[in-house]
């Protein structure tokens, strides 16, 4: 409608004009990074780990004695016999560490034992027969670890592995053409490892950013952490008997031998419990976001009413006027709505460069973040479009309320 | 006249409750979300040994070449070969090497289990450089180091488990099965962040539970519990060889007090690589570092991506919250124009029109710090939620921070009011009250 | 033109009802030029803002070309203001946020009119009035008389049948009030029925007809000029 004349008004009145555009500007740009931040962190909160989560659960077993290698492999091999007989335990296999738990051990992955630069930086699992299948992983290809591969590592010992089980991401990583099984690498080693086993999904060890052009690459070798410092025991619960489980099997473990350390915080964890330690900050972060999000688009529709508030209410004798010259209610409505969705068009065409401008910042300093998808601007902008016409609407009623007498009203 | 501008202020903040209201807690929120994410900030951020931060080293030697290193830079710890070596050249002042330890702890009663417990294996001039503060003995020397002694000195918190709290200096304690004695008790001391491990730990968490001499603990095969980097196939086999591969894993600190010596010791590190280079140990030309405290803690990225990303956000909150406030101090002020205009014509110069206009914001920006200290104390129980717990245990409200919500709040609220406070004192003197 | 029988307007508070206007009967034909005089409160300006569709009234009946326009909807009273009724403020009200063209183009706007007429009605209107040189200019950019000259080319540039004016040259000194009243009679002349208000004798004789309210209804002085001279005589009283 009446465009040209709403932006000479707007001319006279720069200062609040300005005002309202920058603020719209800048809760654009902080608005589509935080919810693309909140995005990221949530897509990563749901990552699956591969593993039956629901009935694992992980007992971190240090020794409280320095055992040698073979009296520790004897004391392993007594350990998972007294765990299977706890009532509930289906399952259980011996680790140096499990998916998601926070760390990774990982080891560069070559194509020849001459190439420097690595093809991948895969999370490393010792793992043993009873690995793949007390985890709850899906092989897809291949054959699973037979009980006479499996070998012991004791102090700083480096078991050369002749075969290993891999994930998909990293067959594909490798082996592009999908043709990884019986194929070869190199994981730091002297000799070539060959790939007997895929499965679907199995989660690094870690959930850092740093890992991220590795996402999903893991490695299963046949080999016993028999060390001095002690190992993980995966377990794997009867479904629905979790709980009972969890709270025999250290019991039972200490009742064989107690000395052993299994710590009182971070030595028994549900995977649920693990789930919560591992995104705990992502988490954290999404709540924050979301936080800030929700009382800056509070405080800037607040803005808008305060300020229209204002106008409309240094505007009521021009509003009388233009009654008096047959403007109807909804022409007035309509003026201020039109006003509104100009300023904030005004404020978006800034917010944008803005927004991308933070964004790239953040990229730049952070690797944690990507670039911002268009799909995000946009959903911004038609946010902030509906926050600023819903805003306007009460004040811009009120001033359509406004009675057309109010123009002959002594100054 | 501040205390009547004052009087006025106050008025006119009542005269519109929702828009004061709305200033206010634009402000408080601003505020409070800019100091709870700050109080993390400063708290992993912080200089943690502020008195000799400039004064202490990491040596830093490219053992493992181009290709290798960490895209050119040399890798952020020692393997053994190097680390003794350095250790032997004594061409510091003082120097230690450090590594993350876990022992088992027996308590003395029979039927209980073992514990376990955390800390470092360190040399002698550990605490010394580190400032380390002693509530019972103190560190052992560098005599004993060299006699290779079992000795080991215990947290405050680790002799108030294991001993009561009493001094137990002199005493044994049996730790995964060997005896050592007690030299030492410190107070409580945990750097934040721990600068010393931080390229091994997150750099915060609980304090160690002892320190244990280094030499004794490598005769021992004590593994090290600790981050352990390695390149190029792993060919060792058993401890002996560990040590002479090329996994870094030893923590190197050297004290340098005056510019010169941090000179010396940079020609030092580079003639040993060059030594090393011709010796056929390095196939490449010398690659070293010598960063202090400040630097390394920044090398090593020890401030949370979180922390930063979250003070960027809560600042950028803060601003728009002003541009908020800006708007409505302009819209408040300028509804007053024929007030402003008679006040004019009875005798009130810019000035005074302009000092009136700033104690009234100065006032909101008062009420809004408040709001925010509130928040902000509310926020702070909520910190948790948002970091990890070893760094949200760091954020606490203090005076400092107290004064520094207060003074952010006021001063930002102030500054917002220049511009609107500017334009109220443009209005011309007029006889009536005119509306437009 | 304008018809009010038996036309009443209450304003009713919490604890009284004024009668702004009661009983009050006026009939203004086609092409009259009235002036409406009275005493401050009489309910000169009551009668102007109801005649304008301003406000709504309390009881009786108001035809305005021949429509009642009691049973109107907000939206119908709008139209009639744009399209029938020029209004002529007291205080001129432009709107200060536009310039001259602009504030003339106003009512045109509401009208849905298409650009190019508008700009010939506009451009026509102010050269009536004389200030088509000023078309670029804003309200507080003019003297009182440009301003009011203003807002009689807007109220003129819609072609209205009926000419509302309050106080025309209230805020006006002598000679811009000549000028201003010069031009209302010029537009009178060319065919446009006008009803202006207003205290000052003087102007109200230039009138055809003097309508006098006095406590809300009519009192009809303009067929008795012995009740016009005694009314200048007490109008100079009140005033002085």
């Amino acid at each position: 409608m009446q465009i040209q004349p709403i932006l000479a008004a707007l001319r006279r009145h720069k200062a609040g004009t300005i005002l309202i555009a920058l603020q719209i500007a800048l809760t654009l740009a902080i608005v589509c990074n935080a919810l693309f931040i909140i995005h990221q962190r949530l897509v990563h909160i749901s990552e699956p780990s591969g593993v039956d989560e629901a009935n694992l659960f992980v007992i971190g077993n240090q020794w409280g004695e320095q055992y040698s290698t073979q009296e520790a492999a004897e004391r392993i091999q007594q350990d998972v016999a007294t765990l299977r007989q706890v009532p509930g335990v289906q399952d259980v296999t011996t680790a140096n560490n499990y998916p998601i738990r926070g760390i990774s051990d990982d080891n560069f992955i070559t194509m020849t034992p001459e190439q420097r630069a690595p093809t991948s930086d895969a999370a490393f699992y010792m793992g043993d027969d009873n690995f793949v299948r007390t985890l709850g992983l899906k092989l897809i290809a291949g054959r699973d670890f037979r009980p006479e591969e499996v070998q012991n590592e004791g102090l700083r010992q480096t078991v050369v592995p002749s075969v290993a089980i891999i994930s998909k991401a990293m067959a594909d990583k490798l082996f592009p053409h999908g043709d990884a099984l019986g194929k070869h690498f190199y994981a730091m080693t002297p000799n070539p490892i060959t790939v007997i086993g895929i499965v679907d999904v199995l989660h690094r060890g870690d959930v850092g950013t740093w890992s991220a052009p590795y996402v999903g690459e893991s490695m299963v070798v046949p080999t016993r952490p028999a060390e001095p410092y002690g190992l993980y025991y995966i377990v794997r619960a009867k479904p629905g008997q979790l709980a009972a489980a969890m709270r025999e099997a250290p019991k039972a473990l200490y009742a064989e031998n107690r000395m052993r350390m299994i710590d009182p915080k971070d030595g028994l964890l549900s995977y649920a419990e693990i789930r919560r330690r591992a995104f705990e900050s992502d988490r954290g972060m999404a709540i924050l976001m979301s936080v800030i999000c929700v009382v800056l688009l509070a405080i800037t529709a607040a803005g808008i009413v305060g300020l229209t508030s204002f106008w409309v209410g240094q505007r009521r004798r021009q509003i009388g006027v233009r009654r008096a010259l047959g403007a109807t209610h909804r022409d007035i409505l309509n003026y201020f709505m039109t006003e509104n969705l100009l300023i904030s068009l005004g404020g978006i065409v800034i917010g944008v460069l803005l927004t991308f401008g933070l964004n790239l910042w953040l990229v730049t300093h952070f690797d944690a973040l990507k670039l911002l998808p268009l799909t995000y601007v946009l959903g911004g902008i038609a946010l902030l479009l509906l926050l600023g016409q819903g805003a306007v609407f009460a004040p811009a009623l009120r001033a359509s309320r406004v009675p057309p007498v109010e123009a002959t009203r002594p100054a | 006249m501040f205390a009547y501008y004052l009087q006025l202020g106050l008025r006119s903040l009542r005269r519109n409750p929702m828009l004061t209201a709305l200033m206010v807690m634009a402000i408080g929120f601003g505020v409070s979300a800019s100091m709870i994410t700050y109080s993390v900030f400063r708290a992993v951020s912080g200089n943690p040994i502020p008195e000799k931060s400039s004064q202490l080293f990491v040596p830093q030697i490219d053992s493992w070449g181009p290709g290798l290193n960490e895209k050119g830079e040399p890798p952020g710890a020692l393997n053994y070969v190097d680390a003794m070596a350095l250790m032997r050249a004594h061409q510091s002042s003082r120097m230690t090497l450090i590594y993350q330890i876990v022992l088992s702890t027996l308590p003395r009663d029979a039927d209980s289990v073992p514990v376990s417990s955390t800390g470092y294996a360190v040399t002698a001039d550990f605490f010394t450089m580190f400032d380390v503060p002693f509530a019972y003995g103190a560190g052992w020397s560098n005599a004993d180091d060299d006699a290779r002694a079992g000795d080991v000195v215990l947290s405050q918190e680790f002799n108030q488990r294991l001993f009561g709290g009493a001094n137990s200096v002199g005493q044994k304690i049996t730790l995964s099965g060997h005896d050592y004695r007690i030299v030492g008790v410190t107070k409580h001391w945990n750097p934040a962040p721990r600068f010393y491990d931080a390229w091994g730990g997150s750099g915060f968490g609980n304090p160690p539970d002892f320190y244990l001499a280094l030499n004794r603990a490598l005769d021992l095969k004590i593994d090290n519990a600790g981050r352990n980097s390695c390149r190029g196939a792993i060919t060792y086999n058993g401890w002996d060889q560990y040590l002479q591969s090329n996994c870094i894993w030893l923590m190197p600190w050297v004290e340098l007090d005056t510019s010169s010596d941090v000179e010396r010791y940079h020609r030092f590190l580079e003639s040993y690589s060059a030594d090393q280079q011709h010796a056929g140990r390095f196939g490449w030309a010398p690659n070293v570092r010598l960063p202090d405290v400040m630097k390394w803690l920044d090398v090593e990225k020890i401030v949370p991506p979180e922390s930063r990303i979250s003070l960027i956000v809560a600042l950028s909150f803060f601003v728009i919250c002003l541009v908020n406030t800006i708007g409505l101090l302009l819209a408040k002020f300028m509804r007053r124009a024929g007030e402003i205009g008679v006040r004019r014509a009875l005798g009130a110069t810019r000035h005074e029109i302009y000092a009136q206009y700033l104690v009234e914001a100065a006032a909101v920006g008062l009420a809004g710090g408040f709001i925010g200290l509130l928040l902000t104390a509310v926020g702070m129980s909520g910190v948790g939620v948002l970091f990890a717990p070893d760094i949200a245990r760091l954020a606490h409200l203090d005076f400092s921070l107290i004064g520094l919500t207060l003074a952010l709040a006021i001063f930002a609220t102030v500054a917002a009011a220049f511009y609107p406070a500017w334009r109220a004192a443009q209005v011309q003197p007029a006889w009536q009250l005119k509306s437009n | 033109m304008l018809k009010m029988t038996h036309l009443s307007k209450v304003y009713r508070t919490e604890v009284v009802e004024t009668y702004a206007l009661r009983d009050f009967n006026i009939d203004v034909k086609e092409g009259e030029f009235v002036a409406v005089t009275g005493p401050s409160g009489s309910g000169k300006t009551t009668f102007l803002t109801i005649a304008g569709l301003l406000e709504t009234f309390t009881g009786g009946e108001y035809l305005l070309d021949g429509q009642s326009v009691s049973n109107l909807d907000d939206n119908a009273r709008s139209r009639i203001r744009n399209e029938k009724i020029g209004f002529i403020f007291q205080a001129f009200n432009l709107i200060p946020d536009l310039n001259v063209f602009d504030n003339v183009e106003v009512p045109l706007r509401y009208r849905g009119m298409k650009a190019p007429e508008r700009k010939e009605r506009i451009m026509n209107a102010l050269e009536r009035v004389g200030l088509a040189s000023r078309a670029r200019h804003y309200p507080a950019e003019l003297s009182g008389g440009q301003q009011q000259r203003v807002a009689i080319a807007r109220a003129l540039a819609g072609s209205p049948r009926l000419l509302l004016a309050d106080e025309p040259t209230g805020n006006l000194d002598t000679q811009m009030a000549r000028g201003v009243l010069e031009l209302l009679e010029e537009i009178h002349r060319e065919g446009a029925t006008i009803v202006m208000v207003t205290h000052d004798p003087e102007l109200a004789a230039r009138a055809q007809r003097n309508v006098h309210i006095i406590d809300g209804q009519v009192v009809d002085l303009a067929e008795d000029p012995r009740f016009h001279t005694a009314y200048t005589a007490a109008a100079g009283q009140i005033r002085g």
